[in-house]
């Protein structure tokens, strides 16, 4: 098992990564009149959710990871 | 989740009438309005030129279906579900999903396969059953289980088991499987001062077995002329676990007598930080770090494991299995959208490992190719790894001191899988979109570990499942 001091200096390790890759990514990025693609539908990273939801379902029953786009656990007892 | 097959029959049919009910009568009702509304629909770019979007007042209908099979008279499970999302004027959202499943067939119990027949008996309530001697035959789903009279002892709260046997050479599995489930959950959000985006929500699962409560907030602040998002959500749970039979006694023998207590909680706490970025005018990512803490009984109450002799490898005894009831777990995920017209790529990547020693990757690629301004079609796969837990064991090895925990859950052990799925969409309007869904799932393992010994080095010890499924959807968008 990880030990509390380790685990605390992982997480506060990848918090202050991504708030430094939030920062970098202040100059990144289409400018306003270069958002007609990403402004369609079909671009959204979850178009889907009743679909995404069930097929998290699936692998949330028969694995031993859930969580990731979410949170962790399924809401229900299948694991 | 023990469920007589003919109530269980009948919330399959209610499920599958209700789900049968729900899409037609959605597509029908709605479609005289979507066709109102094509005039927004502009074909010659391919795209929905609406007024659909921030600022503008609609609601997203949603309603799908899921039909799920494993080979081998596994578990099947059919699951219809439905969301309702309101967008207000001003950045509001209100949410809320419904979502019902019905599920049944062998399950692995946990013990290894045997060259011998192999008997098991779990607890039963037999309503007026006598306590005279002699046997009763189920005829049930069961298939062939029989319900036993126990003889009496101190303190007994039954004196009626259900028993089943296993033939030689077959993995274990408890064909008396059923259980249904309703969740419900919502969820709100709006800006509120300066801060981009304020949600919280909730939601609510009942099993016949089983009972979740979630609650969530999230806060989300956007810079960067729109193209940057930061969020953090919290999360908690409390689950709840009554057990059929009540809850038994880690690591001692199965038996078909009813166990006290009858039911143990978890509760669970965990956050995500996320980040959302418009990296160029074709690319969108979003990476996630959680982490989640779940505390209390986290053990499968059904799920036992073989202690073998250790010298022939025949199973002597049966114990129901013991999981720590502290776990932390940490993940991250990375999603990539690309247009490049006219396929849209999405790619996924997660990392994820926690306190059991567990650890996996997860690879996950869409590509969804336009055939036409309403039509499109998306092969997809992923792949999935993960490690075993420490205290996986696929079997004990009799005269050896016990473990202080112990699971031969195949879903703790090591083990590949793949998905294979390929989806169809078709817009029938500006507002409507139907789509299906058909998929391919295949667990892949070491049915024979090199610690295996005697007969257990011919069996196959891995129980991992294969299984197909189909998703039907339908979207409707309305002002």
């Amino acid at each position: 098992m990880q030990s509390p001091i380790k685990r605390s200096v992982s997480i506060i390790t990848v918090c202050v990564a991504l708030a430094l890759l939030c920062g970098a990514c202040a100059s990144f990025g289409p400018k306003p009149w270069e958002k007609d693609l990403m402004a369609r539908k079909e671009m959204q990273l979850n178009l889907h959710p009743l679909q995404t939801a069930a097929e998290e379902h699936i692998y949330f029953s028969k694995e031993a990871s859930s969580g990731g786009r979410g949170f962790a656990g399924g809401g229900c007892g299948c694991n | 989740m023990q469920l007589k097959k003919k109530r269980a029959g009948q919330i399959r049919e209610s499920l599958a009438t209700f789900s049968a009910s729900l899409l037609t009568a959605t597509i029908a009702l709605h479609a005289d309005a979507a066709n109102a509304q094509q005039e927004y629909y502009n074909p010659e770019y391919g795209v929905r030129n609406d007024n659909f979007g921030p600022g503008i007042a609609y609601t997203e209908l949603g309603a799908a279906l899921l039909v799920y099979k494993e080979s081998g008279g596994r578990v099947q499970a059919i699951e219809p579900a439905t969301d309702l999302s309101v967008h207000g004027p001003d950045g509001q959202l209100l949410t809320f999903d419904l979502v019902a499943d019905a599920v049944s067939g062998a399950t692995p119990n946990g013990a290894v396969p045997s060259d011998q027949t192999q008997t098991f008996v779990t607890p039963v309530k037999i309503r007026g059953a006598s306590t005279g001697g002699g046997t009763t035959t189920v005829t049930s789903a069961s298939g062939g289980s029989t319900i036993i009279h126990l003889p009496s002892t101190p303190g007994q709260v039954t004196t009626s088991a259900r028993q089943y046997t296993v033939a030689a050479n077959l993995l274990p599995m408890d064909k008396g499987f059923h259980d249904h489930r309703l969740a419900f959950s919502f969820g709100y959000e709006q800006p509120i001062g300066g801060i981009s985006l304020v949600s919280f929500g909730g939601g609510y699962s009942q099993e016949q077995d089983y009972r979740a409560i979630t609650g969530n907030v999230r806060i989300a602040q956007t810079f960067n002329a729109g193209n940057t998002t930061v969020s953090l959500a919290l999360n908690t749970e409390l689950d709840s676990s009554f057990p059929y039979g009540g809850v038994p006694t880690p690591l001692t023998a199965m038996n078909g007598q009813w166990k006290t207590p009858s039911s143990r909680d978890k509760t669970q706490a965990g956050f995500v930080f996320g980040l959302t970025e418009a990296m160029a005018r074709r690319w969108l990512m979003e990476l996630d770090y959680s982490y989640d803490a779940q505390s209390g009984y986290m053990n499968d109450p059904y799920r036992v494991i073989s202690v073998v002799d250790h010298v022939t490898g025949e199973p002597t005894s049966t114990l129901y299995e013991n999981r720590p009831n502290k776990r932390t777990s940490q993940s991250l995920f990375w999603d990539n959208k690309f247009d490049l017209d006219p396929a849209i790529t999405d790619l996924s990547l997660r990392y994820y490992r926690d306190s059991w020693g567990i650890t996996s990757k997860t690879a996950e690629l869409s590509e969804r190719i336009n055939l036409s301004s309403s039509m499109y079609f998306e092969p997809s796969a992923r792949w999935y790894q993960q490690s075993s837990a420490n205290f996986f064991h696929s079997f004990l090895v009799g005269g050896q001191p016990l473990p202080t925990y112990a699971s031969s859950d195949t879903r703790l052990e090591n083990f590949t899988s793949l998905t294979y799925g390929l989806k169809l969409g078709v817009q029938l309007s500006g507002r409507t979109e139907v789509y299906v869904r058909g998929g391919y799932y295949q667990q892949t393992g070491n049915g024979h570990p090199s610690d295996a010994f005697g007969q257990l080095a011919d069996q196959n010890l891995f129980a991992g499942s294969k299984a197909a499924f189909v998703f039907l959807g339908y979207t409707w968008d309305f002002h």
